[in-house]
């Protein structure tokens, strides 16, 4: 049986801003910030609630999973919006995005009604968007 | 089956665990704070989850332990306070029954896999990330028992 997700790849442009947006922003602690062989560096996030879920916050380089065409190709879709990181929950999605938005978090879309919730939508600072929810109780 | 209002309540105690497992483990607190009885907290949440309230928050120690056992030059004991445990010896036999090694033997083994100085092994990440990211070649693989 699988009982959990615990790592999650986020594409970035750049590990050092990246890391700079999920801890200093949105408030992420870091997981792991090591160099390993080859010089590459692993480098993770998590939210203090969960902390058995990392976001590997990964840059597309060329190597043995893209060739430079690719790595290039990815980094502009990311740059795009084209890909999302997911759906971040919160208790108060108003609260929590006047606190984003007041340290420069940019939204494409302010906390709104929905079915399932009250949703805003924000981007990170490479480009892949993220929901902000709050569960209907 | 766990009702819906059930499941919240459950995971608003399991998420302040998961903010609060480097502090003193309380079931009284969480189960407070999760509004419920501590036997019926404790039920719930074993049910739902696949494991205690005390083995989730062990867990989650000891694998805070083991990346900073990886990262970090901290002695064995700064570790076990910093994950929240008063007492080396119970931190260490918990680590040695989860891991199968003691934290100094894990900390040397994983440190002496690293053919560069001062690089940590490809080994102390996940394979899959290793070897696409890394192009850490794969050992073998084994057949699925």
């Amino acid at each position: 049986m699988i009982q959990a997700i615990v790592h999650v790849t986020v594409n970035v442009l750049d590990q050092d801003e990246a890391l700079n947006f999920y801890t200093n922003k949105l408030g992420f602690e870091v997981g792991m910030d090591m160099t390993v062989e080859g010089g590459f560096r692993w480098l993770t996030v998590f939210a203090k609630a969960q902390p058995e879920l990392e976001l590997v916050l990964a840059e597309p380089k060329e190597g043995p999973m893209f060739t430079k065409d690719s790595a290039e190709k990815i980094r502009a879709l990311v740059a795009e919006g084209a890909f999302g990181v997911g759906v971040f929950k919160t208790d108060d999605c108003q609260k929590t995005y006047d606190e984003l938005l007041a340290k420069g978090v940019e939204f494409t879309q302010p906390p709104t009604k929905q079915f399932y919730g009250i949703e805003a939508l924000g981007k990170d600072n490479s480009g892949n968007w993220f929901s902000l929810t709050q569960e209907t109780t | 089956m766990i009702k819906n209002f059930q499941y919240k309540k459950i995971c608003l105690g399991r998420d302040f665990l998961a903010e609060t497992y480097l502090d003193s483990f309380s079931l009284t607190k969480v189960a407070k704070y999760s509004c419920m009885s501590q036997y019926h907290f404790s039920r719930v949440f074993t049910k739902t989850f696949g494991e205690s309230p005390n083995t989730f928050v062990t867990r989650l120690r000891i694998e805070k332990a083991q990346k900073l056992l990886i990262t970090e030059n901290f002695s064995i004991g700064k570790i076990c306070e910093r994950v929240g445990y008063s007492s080396v010896s119970s931190f260490s036999s918990r680590f040695s029954r989860t891991v199968g090694m003691s934290p100094t033997q894990y900390r040397r083994q994983l440190r002496s896999l690293s053919n560069e100085p001062r690089r940590f092994p490809l080994q102390s990440i996940p394979l899959c990330y290793a070897h696409h990211l890394f192009g850490l070649k794969y050992q073998g693989v084994k057949r699925a028992i």
